[in-house]
């Protein structure tokens, strides 16, 4: 419990790239929420943007809370902080295991403020009917964006380097996987970047 | 109590420490010297668990700091490696210390107090001077009210009048009982504030002695000019003094006394111009002590 207050204290006390990340990912949200919701009524063929490919905007937290699960472990590293982190708690472990727990609740967070502001946002072109496939989908959002925080953190824990994980993974998800996937197909469901399909 | 047993840790082929041991007793503060490379901060991260020695053991406080059940309360530590995040106030970042060692927040103003930080306790860290960095860094090895202190390069980027203060603040301390481990490549600042020296050199135990000792061990040189110097270096030398002639043509004797040379030089009708005991520092001890192998 100690160790939990002592972590969220570190996310809460490191406004500027905290903040940072949450303000990037919500612009991008609306960005993407008010052009794919906006877009949709100016073409007279289009049919109407569904709140479903608005959930798919949203679901670009994923990326934010990998990040995010990355900086929780790696600032720790390039900052130096983590020394006293170590000092303060010698069983290394319950360190990772609280950056863990923190990374699931903020990933959660993540997706479910980035859920909120597309659809606010698009509320303003269409109207937002959440019917039970949607709620599932939210459901599945934030949980995947958890599960990518989770990740985040086990990359950041073992690369220890902030620039190297972050870019690490982004080549993974972003290219290695889907070029792997091709010739894999009957593995390709069980890749980590699957996790949100 | 500090213990260090044959602790040896190397690093693939280097060898950082190399059956190294010493203690260091509560009540006082002890130095912990050597050139850069010698081996302290890996020693001390040895001391903190934050690296696994090759072969050999330290203890503090009677046990392996993994075993201590609540090790800020009990031993507070900066090393060269504790940073701080620019973006946290000094402040904040002694708030996640406490959190982490579970200390309360009323303490933070306390050691805040102590370490003439209140001022700049809201600022951002990335700002800070490196004299007020260090002052932080006391600040949080203070915070769980430790009853050994280790220190790595805590007077790096004090001034004078910071050295000062940090003695003063680490001999009140040490008065109190408290066990203290200052680090340092600069001698003139362990001089300062230690009671105790440890010296290593290249991961290698060199000597352990009070400060007093170690300047007095080098301070046994007496330096003479004599119009006859010629015969006062034959006749020093048949009694048993090493003598070596110095660059003005004065003799420098190793191990007399002013008092014998004069003695001698008065009983051989040998006139002196100048006799004087030389004041070595500490400076020179440690340069003769670790001089054989520097210059490898």
């Amino acid at each position: 419990m100690r160790l939990l207050h002592a972590e969220l204290l570190k996310l809460r006390t490191a406004p500027r790239t905290a903040i940072g990340l949450l303000l990037a990912m919500l612009g991008l949200a609306v960005l993407g929420s008010g052009s794919t919701a906006s877009s949709a009524d100016e073409s007279p063929f289009a049919i109407e943007a569904s709140v479903s490919d608005i959930l798919d905007v949203a679901s670009l937290a994923v990326i934010f809370s990998l990040i995010l699960g990355i900086l929780v472990v790696t600032w720790e590293y390039r900052h130096g902080t983590i020394t006293s982190t170590f000092l303060a708690t010698s069983r290394r472990e319950r360190v990772i295991g609280t950056k863990l727990v923190i990374g699931v609740i903020a990933g959660a967070l993540l997706a479910v403020l980035s859920v909120v502001a597309s659809l606010s946002v698009a509320s303003f072109w269409i109207e937002i009917e959440l019917e039970r496939g949607h709620w599932e989908l939210i459901g599945r959002i934030v949980l995947g964006t958890a599960a990518w925080a989770v990740l985040g953190v086990g990359v950041g824990a073992l690369l220890q380097s902030q620039v190297g994980a972050i870019v690490a993974s982004l080549v993974w998800f972003l290219v290695a996987e889907p070029l792997l996937g091709l010739p894999l197909d009957e593995v390709a469901d069980y890749l980590p970047g699957a996790a949100l399909d | 109590m500090i213990e260090v047993d044959h602790l040896t840790k190397r690093y693939g082929n280097t060898v950082a420490v190399d059956d190294l041991t010493f203690r260091v007793t509560p009540g006082r503060i002890t130095g912990f010297l050597g050139p850069n490379g010698a081996g302290k901060t890996t020693t001390l991260k040895a001391i903190l668990a934050l690296i696994r020695p090759t072969s050999g053991a330290t203890r503090v406080l009677g046990k392996h700091y993994s075993e201590l059940d609540d090790p800020v309360r009990k031993v507070g530590a900066v090393l060269e490696t504790s940073r701080y995040h620019p973006g946290r106030s000094g402040r904040n970042h002694l708030r996640v210390l406490a959190a982490q060692a579970g200390v309360p927040r009323e303490r933070i103003e306390e050691v805040l107090e102590l370490v003439a930080m209140k001022g700049a306790a809201k600022r951002r860290v990335g700002g800070y001077s490196m004299g007020m960095r260090q002052r932080l860094g006391l600040a949080a090895a203070l915070l769980g009210e430790p009853e050994l202190l280790i220190l790595d390069e805590p007077a790096n980027g004090l001034d004078p009048a910071g050295i000062r203060w940090l003695r003063d603040l680490l001999r009140s301390l040490a008065q109190q009982g408290r066990t203290i481990l200052v680090s340092s490549h600069v001698l003139a600042e362990v001089e300062q504030i230690a009671d105790e020296v440890v010296i290593i050199h290249r991961g290698n135990f060199v000597t352990q002695s009070t400060t007093a000792e170690l300047a007095a061990r080098a301070a046994a040189g007496v330096r003479v000019r004599s119009p006859q110097a010629e015969r006062l270096r034959e006749l020093l030398s048949t009694n048993g003094m090493s003598v070596v002639v110095m660059d003005d043509g004065a003799l420098g004797v190793v191990d007399g006394t002013p008092e014998r040379v004069g003695e001698l030089a008065a009983a051989n009708q040998i006139v002196l111009h100048e006799l004087a005991a030389e004041k070595a520092t500490l400076e020179e001890a440690f340069l003769e002590l670790t001089a054989g192998e520097t210059t490898e």
